[in-house]
């Protein structure tokens, strides 16, 4: 009876620090101010590279709305970024994060680019939905917390009220595509 | 001598009152009727009107202020019947109130606010 409790607890404790080990792994990497600048500059030309696919093959005036937005609105992102990084004198600097970024975007602009024109309006808004879903859990949860430098955190902040409109809008630009 | 000097200050003290009383009447009316328009300032911040619903008189002016870095609008609501045209940080647009007011941002449909004329 006794060392079937214990074998348990063993159990328990090992089952807690695996999964505790995994999310620390998976769901922070561990990001320096400079690698945060580089993330948030390739997280904000993905989105333009998308709107500039969308411009290009899409005759829906919702998705070229929407695709115009997202060119306008995260161009700013990166004016803002690239001005407080040559303030503060960093040099935004390559990372895991940002290279699986871009892998990853690399197979959706092939998808955009490929997928029949028909389908390609649903296709590109729902990709829009879970990036911005995607982004605002990472700004969340791992730059905003892991931010040294308090303008950069301020910086952040203030993109992420316009990563969650983007996504309200694009919700609702999905929900008027799929009628 | 004395009398008439007597009468003639009573006739002054009689026209000081009636002007007295004039401006005081002129004051008091000008004061209730003509009511002088304010002007209130909606400052756009972090996508988002604030204040987002706003009660003004009739014949005020709203401004809205650009805070953001990122292009803004006011656009009526219910049959984009005005629009201020996107406006960028640092700008702003004006519009003098002469009824209630459903407006949203036309470039982030999600943005949204009222303004509403006190009874
Ligand atoms: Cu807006």
């Amino acid at each position: 009876m006794k060392t079937k409790a214990r074998y348990k607890l063993t159990i328990i404790c090992a089952l807690v620090m695996a999964t505790s080990g995994l999310m620390m792994a998976q769901d922070a990497p561990k990001l320096t101010d400079p690698e945060i600048a580089s993330v948030a500059v390739v997280a904000n030309q993905i989105d333009i590279d998308y709107g500039k696919v969308a411009l290009k093959r899409s005759k829906n005036k919702e998705v070229t709305d929407f695709a115009n937005r997202m060119i306008e609105d995260h161009s700013a992102v990166i004016d803002q970024a690239v001005a407080l990084v040559t303030k503060l004198g960093v040099t935004p600097k390559d990372n895991a994060v940002s290279q699986s970024l871009m892998s990853q975007s690399k197979e959706t602009l092939k998808k955009l680019n490929s997928v029949s024109k028909k389908d390609f309006d649903k296709t590109y808004i729902d990709n829009e939905v879970a990036y911005h879903e995607a982004v605002i859990g990472a700004v969340k949860n791992v730059l905003i917390p892991q931010a040294q430098n308090s303008e950069l955190k301020d910086l952040l902040e203030a993109v992420l009220p316009a990563l969650e409109a983007h996504l309200g809008h694009a919700i609702m630009a999905q929900s008027k595509i799929s009628k | 001598m004395q009398s008439h000097k007597f009468l003639v200050s009573k006739y002054l003290l009689i026209v000081a009152v009636l002007i007295c009383a004039f401006v005081l009447l002129m004051g008091f009316e000008s004061s209730e009727n003509t009511y002088k328009p304010t002007r209130h300032t909606v400052t756009i911040f972090k996508m988002k009107f604030n204040p987002e619903n706003l009660v003004v008189n009739k014949g005020d002016t709203v401004v809205w202020i650009n805070k953001d870095f990122y292009q803004h609008d006011v656009t009526e609501m219910t049959s984009r019947k005005w629009t201020s045209k996107p406006f960028n940080q640092g700008e702003s647009w004006s519009k003098v109130i002469t009824g209630d007011i459903k407006y949203y941002c036309d470039l982030h449909k999600v943005m949204k606010g009222t303004i509403t004329v006190a009874k």
